[in-house]
């Protein structure tokens, strides 16, 4: 158990500056609920805790410390959620002597019971997105389950509390991790405007709606198990830019252990699978995708996937029985509701790609006079082979055969792109795209067990004869 | 949080105890549910999946299931919990409703909630390093190296500290099997044996990819292969995966004589596997430019004709074919310097007219000689051939 967050509510009803002594009374008001909202994409924990504290009329000296921990301490804030009169922070001090601590002078107008809450920043408290992908046995449709994992490093025990992710990018410009290790007095140091746009985008907490309370949300957990505990159920809501996660119930993560809850699960998802040849996004290689979509209609969609590593397997059986080949692991990128989802399984041995440079020619070759600024094409009537006028410009033709073998059980359906530089004529009769300017696309059905043999002839105006820098697409015979 | 634990390699504990994890810490009652069943998955070219069932009684409620491993090398991100489906007789329903990690151990702790008492089979599979496969084939030759036995092995080696009683081992090459596999142990079964493989001996000559034997003399190097196609009967159903080849051949009294290895490609269906076997000696190929003349077309534009002469003589008794493998780019380059741009070229009027159209290409050429054997206590008869080429538009 490890609890080094203490709020003492100190007994010796002195003023602050006088407190320097070396016998202290002291009360430490428990923990009621605790809230942690925890952003993934910065090492960076709000932590809300409610604590009932007993003041007397008149000023309440409470201490707050933090030994041991990665609190921000520009960001503890005190507030009164009951009663909210009668009740007012003076102020607040950090005191040389005890680095990781601060005092708040509380005003009370009579004796009495009070919820406070105690919020602030903390590092060391992340969570991470995985997945696990199992596609049926005809790569039809795929099985993808969806987790999260809080991992607590944070030097501090969080018991029973409400965890809130919050998923999306957010700005800051210190970390919280630095700000933890530096004392209160020099914070100064910091830019005051870059500190004050901390504090805003960091505390984008305003935004949130409020929480459930903690004790609801247990009761919630409670009835859920009188039959049988389901699997904990993850709420999502979308909130300006981002999306909250709420895990449902309170979750108990003590200081160095994780913990991995399932997010959502979607059984059948319609899958289909591709060979690309991509050599900007995949390398010079064939390349083998699952592709899906992350929408309704593919019973996804109703949140975004946060970024996180996919493990993806294959059943061998439909009974399950032969159990699962391994297929990839990779890291998948944050996709948005409604986007595709690329899952890259590598090179499949058994589709052979291979390009064969069948022919080289050129033609249509310009000489530069004596280094002047006249040319002249070869074959042009009068044309005098003068010994010192040189190849300015010709056309490079290249035939290619692309050639692509099936020995897989299934048909596949491959896409190709190639990038040219230059001024580039393309002919084939392959009924090619455009990618871009200078990516040229073209797609082959190749039945199982078969073969394709892709033809085209690349031109490429070199030199003199280069007027442009972009594919241009014809239709023809690719060999001369 | 500090917790009483039992530490064997690959382990897994059944806490009885429905609390939260803090109850960890103290004393408990374990049952050990042992392994019913293990898949190897060797089908991954870098990755070994291990499956391996087991029956855990579950009481009604959350259970804690703690899978650990020490000194093996688990992916912990691979590992897979799943449910397999109850008896009908006996319906539980069980479900996983979380996973912690304790820190600074190689540890999980499942939450699984039981609708009812009873035991539920599971399934863990898990990515494991240490585990590793390879190929390895044995051909024997007959007497006139026309046919060969090719038999393939498969040799896994466990060193991933850890033992399996009995594991089915699946390659993705033909059906799995069922071995055990002890801790450190490499075993080796025999996965294919294929008799009367169709083979064809060549001999090679290609300076580029095995140069010259005496440069002085012009004397190439002239390597043997055994050449197998991955096609026809008994052939042709599977890929050959890659593997060191020890090659034999029958000797005609009852044993083989030992003629070389050669580590072998991954060799696809309708693809040829190559072995090579070593240089011949009794076939003697000499390579010259007979001829390189340069004709101006325009100002610093020529034409260059060449003639490549191959002087052959084959010593043995037996006749045999001579794969001849030129790359006009290699000659382009010895003849004028490397212009950094493919050669554009056509064939002359030399003896050798017909490349291979399957194997050439735009840069190498291949071309079939067949060398009829030396007469009985005659000298070997010299052959020669010429490669003629216009090479077109150079400067």
């Amino acid at each position: 158990m490890t609890n080094r967050i203490a709020c003492l509510l100190c007994l010796l009803l002195l003023p602050l500056a006088l407190s320097a002594r070396n016998v202290d009374l002291a009360t430490v008001p428990e923990r009621r609920t605790v809230q942690l909202t925890i952003y993934n994409s910065e090492d960076l924990t709000l932590v809300r805790e409610s604590r009932v504290v007993t003041f007397k009329k008149g000023v309440n000296p409470l201490q707050f410390s933090w030994a041991n921990t990665l609190i921000d301490p520009t960001s503890v804030e005190l507030k009164f959620r009951t009663p909210q009169t009668g009740l007012e922070m003076l102020d607040t001090t950090f005191p040389h002597d005890k680095p990781q601590a601060l005092y708040w002078s509380v005003q009370s107008d009579a004796d009495r019971e009070a919820t406070i809450e105690i919020s602030y920043f903390t590092s060391g408290i992340s969570w991470a997105a995985d997945y696990l992908a199992i596609a049926d046995i005809d790569e039809k449709t795929l099985r993808l389950e969806s987790f999260v994992r809080v991992t607590n490093l944070s030097g501090e025990d969080y018991e029973s509390a409400q965890v809130r992710l919050v998923v999306g990018a957010i700005n800051l410009v210190e970390k919280i991790a630095e700000l933890a290790k530096l004392p209160v007095g020099r914070l100064d140091e910091l830019k005051r405007e870059e500190y004050k746009d901390l504090r805003q985008r960091a505390a984008r907490k305003m935004m949130a709606p409020a929480a459930p309370a903690p004790m609801m949300a247990m009761e919630m957990a409670v009835g859920a198990a009188a039959d049988m505990d389901a699997p904990k159920e993850i709420i999502k809501e979308g909130l300006s830019e981002y999306f909250i996660y709420t895990i449902e119930g309170t979750e108990t993560v003590p200081n160095g252990w994780a913990k991995r809850l399932r997010s959502f699960e979607a059984d059948a998802v319609p899958m289909g699978v591709e060979y690309r040849y991509r050599p900007r996004e995949y390398g010079d290689q064939l390349t083998r995708l699952y592709l899906l979509k992350n929408d309704t209609a593919s019973k996804l969609g109703s949140t975004p996937l946060p970024d996180g590593v996919i493990q993806i397997f294959r059943a061998n059986a439909t009974d399950g029985q032969a159990g699962l080949s391994y297929l990839a692991t990779q890291h998948l990128q944050y996709v948005p509701m409604g986007d595709k989802i690329e899952l890259n399984l590598g090179v499949d041995r058994l589709v052979v790609f291979e390009q064969v440079k069948q022919k080289v020619y050129r033609d249509n070759l310009w000489f530069q006079i004596k280094g002047g600024n006249l040319y002249r094409k070869l074959g042009e009537d009068g044309l005098k082979l003068e010994l010192d006028s040189q190849v300015a410009g010709w056309d490079e033709h290249t035939v290619y055969r692309q050639r692509i073998r099936n020995y897989s059980p299934k048909p596949i359906h491959a896409q190709i792109r190639r990038d040219y530089a230059g001024d580039i004529v393309f002919r084939s009769q392959l009924n090619p795209t455009l990618h871009d300017f200078q990516t040229v696309q073209f797609e082959a059905d190749i039945p199982a067990g078969g073969k394709a043999e892709l033809d085209y002839a690349v031109i490429a105006r070199m030199g003199y004869n280069q007027k442009q820098n972009r594919v241009e697409l014809q239709n023809g015979e690719a060999g001369r | 949080m500090n917790r009483t634990r039992l530490f064997y390699p690959l382990g897994v504990l059944l806490l009885l105890s429905a609390g939260p994890l803090d109850a960890l810490a103290r004393i408990k009652l374990t049952t050990l549910p042992v392994r019913e069943r293990v898949q190897i998955h060797l089908d991954h070219p870098q990755a070994t999946l291990v499956e391996e069932e087991r029956i855990v009684p579950l009481v009604k409620g959350v259970n804690q299931v703690d899978f650990s491993w020490a000194n093996t090398r688990i992916d912990p991100d691979t590992l897979v919990l799943r449910m397999l489906p109850p008896p009908a007789d006996q319906p539980l329903d069980a479900k996983v409703l979380s996973v912690s990690y304790p820190p600074n151990e190689n540890a999980l702790i499942w939450s699984v909630s039981a609708s009812a008492s009873g035991a539920a089979r599971v399934r863990i599979s898990y990515v494991l390093g240490g585990l590793s496969k390879d190929f390895h084939y044995r051909a024997v030759a007959d007497r006139d190296e026309k046919t060969l036995e090719l038999a393939q092995y498969l040799r896994v080696n466990n060193h991933a500290n850890e033992a399996y009683d009995l594991a089915r081992l699946q390659t993705g090459v033909g059906v799995g099997f069922d071995k055990p596999l002890g801790l450190n142990e490499t075993r080796e079964v025999q996965t294919h044996r294929f008799a009367g493989v169709p083979v064809r001996k060549t001999y090679t000559s290609d300076p580029v990819k095995f140069g010259y034997l005496d440069r002085a003399q012009d004397k190439l190097n002239v390597p043997m292969h055994y050449v197998i196609k991955n096609a026809g009967s008994p052939l042709g159903t599977a890929a050959l995966p890659e593997g060191k080849a020890r090659i034999f051949q029958d000797d005609g009294q009852g044993g083989s004589a030992f003629l070389g290895e050669d580590r072998g490609p991954f060799t696809p269906p309708d693809d040829e596997l190559e072995l090579y076997l070593g240089l011949a000696r009794d076939i003697v190929v000499r390579r010259t430019i007979d001829r390189n003349e340069r004709q101006r077309i325009a100002g610093n534009l020529y034409r260059y004709d060449v003639t490549v002469k191959y002087e052959i003589e084959n010593f043995k008794d037996t006749p045999a074919t001579l794969n001849i493998v030129e790359s006009v780019r290699q000659i382009r380059d010895q003849i004028k310097g490397n212009p950094d741009r493919d050669p554009e070229w056509r064939l002359g009027d030399g003896t050798l007219r017909n490349p291979d159209p399957e194997k050439s290409d735009a840069d190498q050429l291949l071309f079939h000689v067949d060398l009829p054997a030396r007469p009985a206590g005659g000298p070997a008869p010299k052959q020669t051939q010429t490669l003629r080429l216009t090479l077109n538009n150079e400067w």
